[in-house]
């Protein structure tokens, strides 16, 4: 129980996928603009990022390992991401028409988001238990939706704000993102590491 | 051997079952398409110009399918236009009939009126020409590279001689040049059936200030005011026609054959 708490907050604050690894800035820099949209994106890749790291985990340890086949690890991998995305969309298709359209093309491009491959990956790597891969997955994409909703709120707020001219739009993205970078390497001391 | 046979095989159940799955999904949860925004997207110019205040020509059909309360009309279609959309959505009250209006440039300086000290050798567009102080020394008139033209979505504007003309048959009334424009010279004017005069010159100096640097310019002379009836006044140095205060064509005319510079014209 321990182990998954700190699996959980360790996976949030001080390896966030976003900020340590630097994986899925592109839908961190694009869908970061609005703070619905925020949400949303936060929403569907914890959602997609929680399943896939499961179905991955039982396809590999079930399935391929069984088989002796772990070298194709990436492409199913692929193949497990590339469904659940479509599934998401589908749904997120019929149940919320104005967060589909606020999405728009970021929401297949969850498909090609390193983060969550990345996720997927780590979990192999880091040799965890079913139970500890899907703490893991589900704290992923918590992260990934905490930086984005902290990155929406910041840039909300620029909007009113009186920049030079040279600042404006993405060389300012690009600068706090930065700086809220080297805020979550202050995290890194946090529990030993 | 036996691997690839073992890959190929497990790869392929994996695949198959989440397209089952996927097939099936799709099935359930489908969305069926109103038919109507495919039909209003044919009725609609399809030129995206966003004057409606959507996105895209798609982005307003959807809208108005959903909420016929938002159909503000097409001003690029034109009343034909939008009385088939409004048949298309089985909207019966009638549209407010759009008053015509009809975009103006305010610096009706030409080449040769314009005066020149220096010689500008920097990047060929208005923007930068405007960032660095202009081709021109007048800082409120046309720089003549033609931003407004590029961003004309239909070629309504053409460039004479540094003098931009507007063919008004053309015109969509977008807005793009508007916002093209680096020095604002682009005005919105209501249509008048007796003759549409406005004032081709946005220079807020005064009269020597003017004359050092254009031979067209409004030099606040104020004898356009000073005519019977005259619906023109002086506002920021410069003259301006109060389109709501026009009582007949004769001040109208009377104000541009006096004044001394010739800056005040009429769109045929």
């Amino acid at each position: 129980m321990e182990n998954l708490i700190l699996i959980f907050i360790s996976t949030i604050l001080i390896n966030n996928v976003v900020l340590s690894y630097f994986l899925g800035i592109c839908p961190f820099l694009g869908v970061s603009g609005k703070m619905e949209s925020a949400l949303g994106m936060g929403m569907a890749v914890t959602f997609v990022m929680t399943l896939a790291t499961s179905i991955s985990w039982l396809i590999y340890y079930l399935i391929l390992e069984r088989f002796g086949l772990l070298f194709l690890e990436y492409i199913v991998f692929i193949l497990v991401i590339a469904s659940l995305v479509q599934i998401v969309e589908m749904f997120i298709r019929k149940y919320s028409t104005n967060l589909y359209q606020s999405l728009g093309i970021y929401l297949p491009l969850i498909t090609s988001n390193c983060a969550i491959l990345g996720v997927a990956l780590f979990m192999v790597v880091k040799d965890y238990s079913f139970l500890e891969a899907v703490v893991f997955g589900f704290s992923g994409g918590l992260g990934f939706s905490l930086v984005l909703i902290v990155m929406a709120g910041i840039r909300e707020e620029l909007e009113f704000a009186d920049i030079p001219k040279v600042f404006k739009g993405a060389p300012l993205t690009l600068i706090t993102a930065g700086i809220l970078a080297l805020i979550f390497m202050g995290f890194s001391g946090l529990g030993g590491g | 051997m036996a691997q690839v046979i073992a890959a190929t095989i497990v790869f392929g159940l994996i695949g198959l079952a989440f397209s089952l799955l996927l097939s099936f999904l799709n099935r359930k949860l489908k969305v069926p398409d109103d038919p109507r925004v495919k039909e209003i997207l044919n009725i609609l110019p399809g030129l995206n110009c966003g004057a409606c205040g959507f996105s895209s020509c798609k982005a307003y059909a959807q809208a108005i399918v959903e909420d016929p309360s938002k159909m503000k009309g097409c001003r690029p279609g034109g009343d034909q236009v939008n009385k088939k959309v409004a048949k298309a959505i089985g909207k019966k009250e009638n549209l407010k009939k759009q008053k015509k209006m009809l975009v103006v440039c305010s610096c009706g300086a030409e080449e040769k009126d314009k005066k020149t000290t220096h010689n500008y050798q920097g990047l060929k567009n208005c923007q930068s020409a405007h960032i660095t102080g202009g081709a021109i020394d007048c800082v409120y008139g046309c720089l003549g590279f033609g931003d407004c033209q590029e961003a004309c979505p239909v070629g309504a504007i053409t460039l004479k001689n540094n003098k931009v003309y507007i063919d008004q048959k053309k015109c969509i009334l977008c807005g793009k040049c508007i916002k093209a424009c680096s020095r604002n010279l682009f005005k919105i004017i209501p249509a008048k059936e007796l003759g549409n005069y406005f004032i081709a010159c946005n220079n807020k100096d005064r009269l020597k200030e003017v004359k050092d640097v254009c031979n067209r310019g409004c030099i606040t002379c104020g004898i356009c005011t000073k005519v019977e009836d005259s619906p023109y006044e002086l506002v920021d140095n410069l003259s301006r026609i109060n389109y709501k205060n026009i009582k007949n064509k004769k001040s109208l005319e009377e104000g541009k054959n006096k004044c001394p510079t010739n800056c005040i014209d009429i769109i045929n």
